[in-house]
């Protein structure tokens, strides 16, 4: 009961958030002065015609009425008039179709990523201050110093243009499952897989290390159990409560893409999107991709704190 | 944790399950990565993906990637060829395509015959779709009215009646509806047909009216006078007759309080009102100091009129078919199409190159019904493959937003047929990849998988020299945009930080000078040539005969004087011009000094004082970093040994986006990058650029007072002095022109003068600095070679047309990667 009552009040903060957050976007991008460019010998008119039509010289508040009403009649979050690349095209549908590519090279990332970086970090902590845990310590801060981009290339030279493993550009189609399209993904996926394994790596060893040397754990071995049995059954579930939250997100993160890496790497994804967006003044493609990205965001943000009770049970939201 | 573990694979589950379901976009026609013998694919890239390929209402290049391959033509430039069958260089030919007949038939509608105002044009036969159904002189008739459609505003509309090709009536019946204020000279010919109850007084309307269009005052008394950036601005916070009297000599013959009086009524309750009469011929008399006698006509100058575009049928507007194959169009402006002897002139290629052409079924289906009341219908036409229809030689088969294109052979072409291009378009299938990574496609190029890359400034010393290297050139010229406005400039002072230095001619000359372009060129550009003037070698003023401005002894003249190179030391105009390098550091440092002591004098700098100088950019870029690098060091060495040593300097501002000319314009910071182009082969027009408000960069240099004095006739019968702004109009037989000086009513060499006159006045204030001719560069794959290693003005090096191939697509994918393009 508390946790239902927890989770009305944090969904009706949610909401109150998001509709603040949305109409400071609106008010905030309408108020820019509209780019009107117009050619040597072009009709000013027309492109004022079009720019009307869309009300784009409504007052402000008349354009957010439109603007709701559009979304709670029609279903109609607005088309893309200033991306060279969606011209005319509905928002939700060019998002739509830019979002499985970005949520694939992510999901194998951290599929990848996860248990590597987990495991590697176990394996630092049970190995604290020896070789070993130097060895990998020092890795994982070269990889986190180093941005993606860096491997990107690197991973981009080596392996798909010197080596010829990997094509260097993701492949065209929609067959997002064939082993073909696989293999074109797996060099932005080894790229996005490296920060995130250094980062799962130092968290995990960070938390696991402290775990290791409490109390319960010096109890656990008196009464018997082995060390391998004390670490997982013990130190890791106590480990993974801060960490579990991080791995949601990194989930949601995973919406938003990554710019550098898919543009190196030519996957047709949302990447660039929400900047392009925002550099041409497409108003509604991002006042579409501002509320996608505040929803999940404040979604997420829900999801995580509901997490730690998942992870340890003692942990119980709202509850006095 | 098992509990987590299941959530973790529930998550992941979900997320496979869902995008599995996302599985089932188009399938690839047949996949590009298998090499086929006797196969030719061109392997192309792009940086952003075409979206809307409807030549209805494309807006920008990207969208004439895939129009170029599927639209046929009724006229093409070919090139000249010899007796032995070798192209001639620089020779074109103007060959009928989907046309077998252009007559002029001008007679019909009234005009002398031959007069260049209606032709016939007869269609081929065999004209098809790509999916074999027949295309008929109607089809194009039905394409042009849905072009027009006033309910659409189609954004191509314009080239038909803002162009060269106007033809009749198309401006009527788009604008059909349209309602509000227009400029009563626009509304109404003269004074005696005017509604003097539609004749409103007004000097200056608030912007919000000027932007949203509702009011359009393009030949107003102060729009075509006042060449005041912020005239509506200036005029509502200062009052018209304190901004009168700043901008002009003229005395003004009225207050404020009774210009006041005037503003909004109509010149019927003007008349009515002996009070309101008395002024308002004064503020006539005053309109006689721009316009000359005119009597009442200035009235239509002082006034706006509401004017709604009345309902006109299609049936007035000037195209029309007469059977299955002829096609008439009738212009309100003459085009020669035909030369003399009955051959085709280069504009029936260059002007009437076709006319758009959409499948009408098609066409219907993908029309869009407006979402809400007031917003504009729409169409999807030629925006995905199963919208598309092509009368090309090529045919979209495959589309992937931002992703591929890939078009194959429209074996319904008409061309296929002809014997003009028997042994032309090899090529099979044109792949074309949206790479936006410059490195990424530059490794794709070097493992032979795209067929032509650009030359990078990063890669142009080792590569600049291959023999698989290409450059094109084109008419832009590059200039470095100084900030005119002296609001904009002192507004953007701090405490110690002086921007108004750029409003003393020496100083923005010195800017110039400091700039060694042959260096500039070579570090920040990869193939681009020093540019001293407004014009290049691209600019033609008789294009058929290869007449090229820049090459004329007066373009030459008028480089050597602005950039003082004495023409008497050099045994002639051409060494003495191409003796020019525009860099004169020691000239350059005494005229930082004689700037500075100027400013010191007037007070708008004082001692201590830095001049930093904002340099402006719609991204932050390697290339735009390295061009402002190379800026700020050529401007700080010229202040070195200078009263403004350690003191001048250059910051960087990105922020601008799209917004950048804008903001420019707009006095939002002090150095931009820009030029023009475009109307290449008209240097006379090509001047509006530089001289009108609505496009120049440097909005605070008024035009209309730079005063010109020319003789025109160069005999002395007949001196003028005028402003710049007035002898463009002359140039160009505006209205309101005092004399008509344009293309065939001129002497063309002394036109030529009268432009070169112009030009060199426009590179005297120095807010133009012209710094680069820009050419391209690009590396050639030995997959394929063009058709001539020269460039030509109207076909370039062929292009796919000509192209031919040196090894079909399974030889190539075992040799690809065996060459070395640095040789």
């Amino acid at each position: 009961m508390y946790m239902l009552k927890y989770i009305m009040k944090r969904l009706g903060l949610l909401v109150m958030t998001f509709v603040i957050i949305e109409v400071i976007c609106f008010v905030l991008i309408k108020a820019l002065p509209i780019v009107i460019n117009v050619g040597i010998g072009q009709d000013r008119q027309i492109i004022i015609a079009q720019l009307t039509a869309r009300g784009y010289f409504d007052p402000i508040p008349v354009q957010f009425w439109n603007y709701l009403k559009g979304i709670f009649t029609r279903g109609d979050f607005g088309i893309c008039y200033n991306l060279p690349e969606y011209r005319n095209q509905s928002v939700v549908e060019v998002f739509r179709s830019k979002l499985p590519p970005t949520l694939l090279i992510n999901v194998y990332s951290s599929l990848i990523a996860i248990p590597i970086g987990i495991a590697l970090g176990i394996f630092a902590a049970l190995k604290k201050n020896k070789w070993e845990d130097q060895v990998i310590s020092t890795t994982v801060m070269l990889f986190i110093s180093v941005p993606s981009f860096v491997y990107a290339f690197l991973v981009q030279y080596i392996f798909c243009f010197k080596l010829e493993w990997f094509p260097l550009t993701m492949l065209a189609g929609y067959d997002y499952f064939s082993p073909d399209m696989f293999l074109s993904m797996l060099p932005a996926v080894i790229s996005l897989s490296f920060g995130s394994i250094a980062g799962y790596a130092r968290y995990t060893r960070a938390e696991l290390t402290e775990v290791l040397t409490n109390d319960y754990m010096l109890l656990a071995r008196t009464k018997g159990l082995t060390k391998a049995q004390a670490t997982t059954r013990h130190a890791l579930r106590n480990a993974m409560v801060p960490i579990f939250p991080s791995i949601v997100g990194e989930f949601v993160s995973v919406l938003s893409g990554s710019l550098i890496i898919e543009k190196i790497f030519a996957i047709p994804g949302v990447g660039g999107l929400y900047l392009m967006a925002i550099n041409a003044q497409d108003y509604d493609s991002f006042m579409f991709l501002s509320g996608f990205y505040i929803l999940i965001g404040l979604l997420a943000s829900i999801v995580i704190d509901l997490s730690y009770g998942v992870i340890d049970p003692r942990i119980r939201m709202g509850a006095k | 944790m098992r509990k987590t573990s299941k959530v973790i694979f529930g998550l992941m589950a979900t997320s496979l399950l869902g995008l599995s379901a996302c599985n089932k976009g188009p399938s690839i026609p047949e996949d590009p990565k298998t090499p086929t013998a006797f196969c030719y694919t061109y392997m192309d890239y792009t940086t952003v993906s075409p979206s809307n390929w409807n030549e209805l209402t494309y807006q920008d290049n990207n969208d004439t990637q895939i129009m170029s391959h599927i639209g046929g033509s009724f006229f093409t430039f070919n090139y000249e060829f010899d007796a032995d069958g070798e192209i001639v260089d620089g020779g074109f030919t103007v060959d009928y395509d989907g046309a077998t007949n252009l007559e002029d038939v001008s007679e019909l509608i009234g005009k002398q015959a031959g007069s260049g105002y209606a032709y016939k044009i007869t269609l081929r036969h065999d004209l098809k779709w790509d999916d074999g159904s027949p295309i008929k002189a109607a089809d194009f008739v039905y394409s042009m009215k849905q072009q027009l459609d006033p309910a659409y505003k189609n954004y191509r509309a314009d080239s038909f009646y803002n162009g060269s090709l106007i033809i009749h009536n198309a401006k009527n019946y788009a604008k059909i509806g349209d309602k509000g204020f227009f400029a009563s000279t626009d509304v109404y010919e003269d004074y005696a047909s005017a509604d003097l109850e539609n004749l409103y007084f007004h000097t200056a309307m608030p912007d919000e009216d000027a932007e949203d269009g509702s009011f359009e005052a393009s030949d107003t008394l102060f729009d075509k006078q006042v060449i005041e950036p912020d005239y509506y601005a200036s005029v509502t916070k200062n009052g018209l007759v304190a901004c009168l009297s700043s901008w002009f000599a003229f005395e003004v013959p009225f207050t404020q309080e009774e210009i006041d009086s005037l503003e909004g009524k109509t010149v019927k309750e003007i008349k009515e009102s002996s009070t309101l009469s008395a002024i308002y011929d004064n503020a006539i008399s005053y309109a006689e100091n721009f316009y000359g006698p005119a009597g009442e006509d200035l009235a239509l100058v002082w006034c706006v009129s509401e004017y709604e575009y009345p309902e006109i049928s299609f049936d007035q507007v000037g195209i029309f078919a007469d059977g299955d194959y002829d096609l008439y169009i009738v212009l309100d402006s003459s085009l020669d199409l035909l030369k003399p002897d009955g051959t085709l002139s280069y504009k029936a290629a260059y002007n009437l190159s076709s006319l758009p052409l959409v499948k009408e079924s098609l066409y219907e289906e993908c029309r869009v019904a407006p979402a809400t009341e007031g917003a504009l219908p729409t169409s999807r036409y030629n925006s995905s493959v199963e919208t598309s229809a092509s009368w090309g030689p090529y045919k979209l088969t495959y589309f992937q937003a931002g992703k591929q294109y890939i078009l194959e052979r429209n074996e319904n072409w008409y061309g296929y047929n002809m014997k003009e291009y028997k042994g032309q378009y090899q090529t099979d299938r044109i792949v074309c990849n949206t790479i936006e990574e410059w490195n990424t496609a530059w490794l794709s190029f070097q493992q032979g998988n795209i067929t032509s890359i650009g030359i990078d400034v990063s890669i142009s010393q080792d590569y600049k020299s291959s023999s698989r290297a290409v450059f094109t050139g084109d008419d832009y010229v590059a200039s470095l945009q100084l900030q005119s406005s002296k609001e904009g400039l002192k507004n953007r002072e701090t405490a110690g930080v002086d921007k108004e230095m750029l409003l003393y001619p020496d100083f923005r000359k010195a800017l110039s000078l400091a700039i060694d372009r042959a260096d500039y060129t070579a570090k920040c550009t990869t193939a681009s040539q020093p540019g001293f003037g407004i014009f290049n070698e691209y600019h033609y003023y008789d294009v058929e005969n290869a007449g090229v401005y820049r090459h004329t002894d007066a373009a030459k003249k008028v480089i050597c004087e602005t950039y003082g190179v004495n023409i008497d030391d050099y045994d002639s105009l051409d060494e003495a011009y191409a003796a020019v390098t525009g860099y004169n550091l020691e000239l350059a440092k005494q005229l930082i000094n004689s700037a500075y002591d100027e400013a010191v004098a007037a007070g708008t700098i004082a001692a201590g004082d830095k001049v930093v100088l904002t340099v402006g950019a719609a991204a932050d870029s390697e290339a735009t970093r390295r061009q402002f690098n190379y800026l700020k060091n050529a401007f700080e060495t010229l202040a070195v040994g200078t009263k403004l040593e350690g003191r001048l300097t250059l910051e960087f501002d990105a922020s601008f986006g799209s917004k950048w000319s804008t903001d420019f314009r707009a006095g939002a910071y002090d150095i931009c990058t820009g030029g023009w182009s475009g109307a290449a082969w008209n240097p006379g027009y090509f001047l509006l650029a530089y001289l009108s408000p609505d496009y120049m960069y440097s909005k605070g240099w008024d035009t209309s007072k730079a005063m010109l004095t020319y003789d025109i006739y160069q005999d002395g019968s007949d001196v003028r002095t005028m402003s710049l702004l007035d002898w463009y109009d002359c140039l160009n037989d505006n209205e309101g022109a005092a004399i008509n000086l344009s293309e065939g009513h001129y002497d063309t060499d002394l036109r030529l003068g009268l432009i070169a006159a112009i030009e060199g006045e426009i590179l005297k204030v120095y807010y133009t600095v012209p710094l680069y001719n820009f050419y391209s560069a690009a590396l050639l794959s030995y997959k394929v070679n063009y058709g001539s290693t020269t460039y030509n003005t109207f076909m370039a090096y062929g292009g796919i047309r000509y192209m031919t191939y040196n090894y079909d697509d399974l030889a190539w994918s075992y040799v690809k990667t065996h060459f070395d393009y640095k040789a």
